[in-house]
């Protein structure tokens, strides 16, 4: 090389050279502002799309009856969710995922919107209880969508299906309306009872949801576990019911409309609360198909109304003890008044009839036949008022009180009751009609119960209730629970009670009640008293038409009591829709309650409480095992 | 056959070992867990061979490689064309040749041939002698094989052709008229390139390098992850195969072109400074070659080589961190890939020729 090119090679390479060592320098700048500038800022970055946090779902206390036979246990299910950090935003892809789920995809769009604004940890249900066929699908989407999941969470088992649907109620997640409603109170994607006791007593069984920060990669995986808080199951309870009485009920019912409620004398604890028809709370516990909706929800018959708590019917006949209280502690009556029933009387120039024509009646033989004529001529001699302030006094015109959701008061006029409602004046002709349970009257079977109970225990009004404590969940014992006493309310003259359970006695001995074969078979073996009722649906029906009528306009019947006669240890309350005579429907299945509570159950006892939950299905996923 | 390793230069050699070292470390650690895991020993293959292959060239005297120069070009373009006719293609591109189950890609070897071909021509004179004719026949020769490669599409790869043009400014010197019209007209061809040139996808990365955050779930996800990766990483860095960006798979494609941001992230600010101490080094010795050269021919060489390896070293490490667009190229010693190391290998052997006869220490 000659010299002059190589001097000129030096010179420009030294250029060369110098610009390299810029450019580098540069870099050298440019990382460290990356590294240690805004260290702190790209290291929050990398951690935030790293570490996650999952939320472990507590299981909900067990509820067994009272003799420890459960009612409804948990298992495993797994759920198709999505991680609230995850949730897609495309609307193509969206289309897409709900499509290939089969799902409807503006449903889809609208959950997750909604779920954006959800807390961290708890993700979206896409799709409930997967089954085998649901966890291949979900592994096919799974592969165009990789942010799905499937989740292991608790869920409910209704053992025995309908037996004791509107007891228990079911659970769900939370809804929009609640959540407003209580604002701060719930986390959207909280399981939370929904009807039953499991709203009643959502509190009592609710765990406390545990919760793990895990390391995931990019595809979502759980890589490592970083720390974990164990979900605190919630705790297990017992219930007043007796599975045994409540089967009784179920089976009595059968396709018949109506309700039961049996107490417990002792404490006011509910035996037996069955509305029919019942329903399966194992059914609730996904998103509802139409088919459900239209079963259920959209059904005239309206099997999720509980009419043991909210169904209000007019009393009939059974509401005469009440008249009859009202008519000794007004003085209108005495136990020994005695009015004569000629089939029919004229009140207000309006014709009342009776069934039958009973002649002379004391009123110990106008409980015991069912007298109407004996009643109107009571009640013309009382003012509403009067009525109503011994409903009040007696209990009848408040709710019951029972630890259940949404339970309706019972209904009894009054003067200031008409003006609020119907914004009319009471007219004295009305009264009449209220003399036999009709007209304005409405009661609970619950509050009617509670009725009965009272008049079996002379005067104590008991607050029914289904908890019966927590199980100790060392040594499985009952605690706490303890009911409150009744309130003992005081008649005028306590030798009245003697005459009430005469009347009472009577109706199963030889009144209307007794006309019943199966009712006279149980009372050989365990005497019991009460009283039938036949309400009208509609005002009045001359008989020979009652046969054509379509069985929805057919009379209700209903049939209320205590059992035993003496020494009284259950009281009860049975109402069945459009049966006809009281004789004819509600009594033979309050007979077969009794038979059952004071025959079968001690000859034929339930097998031991200890029966297995069905086995979860499958018991760990592909991942995400716990 | 020791003999013949010997003229291998001794402080060249040890910067490379040393960046080798560290970027088999580094692929070790992004493989690891993955379906990548045994990259690392492959990759050792490709070095093991390439140094080999670079201390025998060394022993070469470039003279007589400049003499068979032409056929090695016209074999290169052979095989850029055959690329084209009969390519291996992989995610839309023809840029492979299969050969006994192994993929090659010709570009790589081509732009050192190409190097190679043109220190040849323009070497054959006295720097002053050069002739406005014999620049014309440089350009040709560089721009040929860079249009086959841009063909197959590879931009990239096209791109780091043209550092071999930027030898014309340092044997004419520029003058100040010059770098006023080239001012003017860069942007004016950059205008044309971005409407009649370049693809969409190409269009796509210089947007999202101009604003990464744009779209940080398509393409300015690599960039975003990246810099996260680099950033997370701090002055001492989390450490070997405990970087979680690597480990947990947010860095993609972390064998290849983001492999810089694994070690960034794991080894930190020191660690990128003593790369880059170490990258500057290199260059620094090859521009040495360069001055202290024999003949013309083999100064315009490394002078050529030492801007290649800058322009890849610089390309690579600024696009990792968001400095420049998102393109695909290798950065030597730390990428995987078995035609980049040897290539890169071989045109360090051609140095190293140099190097041996200048006999400088």
């Amino acid at each position: 090389m000659d010299a002059r090119s190589r001097h000129l090679l030096s010179r420009r390479l030294g250029v060369v050279q110098a610009l390299l060592l810029a450019a580098l320098g540069f870099l050298v700048l440019f990382y460290g502002w990356l590294q240690i500038f805004r260290h702190g800022e790209f290291q929050k970055l990398a951690i935030g799309q790293a570490v996650k946090e999952r939320s472990l779902p507590a299981p909900r206390g067990v509820i067994y009856d009272r003799n420890g036979h459960p009612l409804v246990d948990n298992r495993k299910a797994l759920h198709l969710v999505i991680q609230r950090e995850d949730l897609p935003s495309d609307p193509a892809e969206i289309t897409d995922l709900a499509s290939s789920l089969g799902l409807d995809p503006d449903e889809v769009a609208r959950k997750i919107r909604a779920f954006r604004r959800a807390p961290k940890g708890r993700p979206l249900v896409l799709m409930e209880n997967l089954d085998e066929a649901g966890i291949a699908l979900a592994e096919r989407v799974r592969a165009r969508h990789p942010f799905l999941a499937v989740q292991v969470a608790p869920r409910r088992v209704y053992l025995g299906d309908d037996l004791a649907g509107h007891a228990m109620g079911y659970v769900s997640e939370v809804d929009d309306q609640t959540m407003q409603a209580n604002p701060g109170r719930y986390q959207l994607g909280e399981i939370v009872g929904r009807a039953g006791y499991e709203d009643s007593g959502n509190d009592k069984l609710k765990g406390v949801d545990g919760g793990k920060r895990i390391l995931v990669d990019q595809l979502g995986r759980e890589v490592a576990s970083l720390d974990r808080e164990d979900p605190k199951a919630g705790r297990s309870l017992y219930l007043t019911l007796d599975a045994g009485l409540q089967q009784v009920a179920r089976e009595a019912f059968g396709e018949e409309k109506g309700a039961a409620v049996v107490l417990d004398l002792r404490d006011g604890g509910v035996l037996a609360l069955y509305s029919s028809p019942s329903y399966d709370p194992n059914l609730f516990l996904d998103r509802l198909s139409q088919d459900m909706v239209d079963r259920y929800l959209r059904n005239p018959v309206q099997p999720m109304l509980d009419r043991a708590t909210q169904g209000i019917y007019a009393p009939g006949s059974t509401w005469k003890l009440l008249m009859a209280l009202s008519g000794l502690e007004h003085h209108v009556i005495t136990p020994h008044t005695v009015f004569y029933c000629g089939g029919h009387k004229s009140f207000y120039g309006h014709d009342f009839r009776c069934d039958k024509t009973h002649g002379s009646l004391d009123l110990v033989g106008a409980i015991a036949k069912s007298c109407d004529i004996y009643f109107y001529e009571v009640a013309s001699r009382l003012d509403i008022d009067q009525i109503y302030e011994t409903a009040e006094k007696y209990g009848l015109t408040v709710p019951t009180g029972i630890d259940l959701p949404h339970e309706r008061a019972p209904r009894v006029p009054s003067r200031e009751w008409k003006r609020r409602v119907k914004h009319e004046k009471w007219y004295a002709g009305e009264t009449i009609s209220v003399g036999i349970g009709q007209g304005a009257v409405g009661m609970t079977p619950m509050a009617l119960a509670r009725f009965y109970a009272l008049l079996a225990t002379d005067g104590k009004l008991y607050e029914p209730h289904l908890f019966y404590g927590f199980q100790n969940p060392a040594t499985g014992e009952r605690e706490g629970g303890a009911a409150p006493a009744p309130k003992q309310v005081d008649i005028v003259d306590p030798a009245w009670w003697g005459v009430l359970h005469e009347g009472m006695a009577h109706v199963v001995e030889s009144g209307t009640a007794a006309t019943n074969p199966l009712v006279r078979q149980v009372a050989k073996e365990v005497p019991f008293s009460g009283k039938t009722g036949t309400s009208q649906v509609i005002t009045f029906v001359d008989k020979a038409h009652y046969a054509q009528l379509a069985k929805s306009f057919k009379d209700n019947s209903l049939f209320a009591g205590f059992a035993p006669t003496d020494n009284p240890q259950i009281a009860f309350a049975v109402v069945v829709e459009n049966a006809g005579f009281g004789s004819d429907a509600a009594a033979p299945i309050a007979a077969k309650l009794i038979q059952y509570w004071f025959v079968d159950r001690v000859k034929r006892p339930l097998p031991p409480p200890g029966g297995k939950v069905p086995d979860a299905f499958p018991a760990t996923p592909p991942e995400e095992a716990d | 056959m020791l003999r013949r390793l010997r003229a291998a230069d001794g402080r060249l050699l040890s910067l490379i070992l040393a960046l080798v070292f560290m970027g088999t470390l580094t692929l070790y650690s992004a493989g690891r867990g993955t379906t990548q895991s045994g990259l690392w020993i492959k990759q050792t293959g490709w070095n093991a061979a390439g140094l080999l292959a670079m201390a025998l060239l060394a022993n070469v005297d470039p003279t007589r490689l400049f003499k068979k120069s032409l056929l090695i070009y016209a074999l290169g373009l052979l095989s850029l064309v055959a690329v084209l006719l009969v390519g291996h293609r992989i995610g839309g591109a023809k840029r492979w040749l299969a050969l006994g189950g192994q993929t090659f890609q010709p570009s790589e070897l081509m732009k050192w041939i190409t190097l190679l071909f043109v220190a040849h021509r323009l070497g054959s004179r006295p720097m002053d002698k050069v002739e406005k004719a014999d620049f014309a026949g440089a350009v040709a020769i560089v721009v040929f094989p860079m249009l086959l490669v841009m063909k197959q599409p590879d931009l990239g790869m096209a791109l780091s052709f043209t550092p071999i043009l930027l030898l014309l400014p340092v044997m004419r010197g520029l003058r100040k008229r010059t770098l006023a019209a080239l001012l003017v007209l860069l942007p004016l061809v950059g205008g044309v390139a971005w409407k009649k040139v370049l693809r969409p996808y190409q269009k796509e990365r210089v947007l999202t390098f101009l604003n990464p955050e744009r779209d940080p779930q398509g393409k300015g996800y690599q960039i975003t992850q990246s810099r996260i990766a680099i950033g997370a990483g701090g002055i001492v860095g989390k450490g070997f195969t405990s970087g979680s960006q690597t480990q947990l798979n947010y860095l993609p494609v972390k064998t290849t072109d983001f492999v810089f941001a694994v070690w960034a992230e794991e080894r930190g600010f020191l660690g990128v400074l003593i790369a880059l101490a170490l990258y500057g080094a290199l260059l620094a010795r090859m521009l040495e070659g360069a001055r202290a050269a024999k003949t013309l021919a083999e100064s315009y060489y490394c002078a050529g080589a030492t801007g290649i390896f800058a322009m890849h070293i610089l390309v690579n490490v600024g696009m990792v961190a968001g400095a420049l667009p998102n393109k695909g190229i290798a950065l030597p010693f730390f990428s995987y890939g078995g035609s980049s190391t040897l290539s890169v290998f071989l045109a360090l052997g051609v140095v190293m020729g140099a190097l041996h006869r200048a006999r400088i220490r």
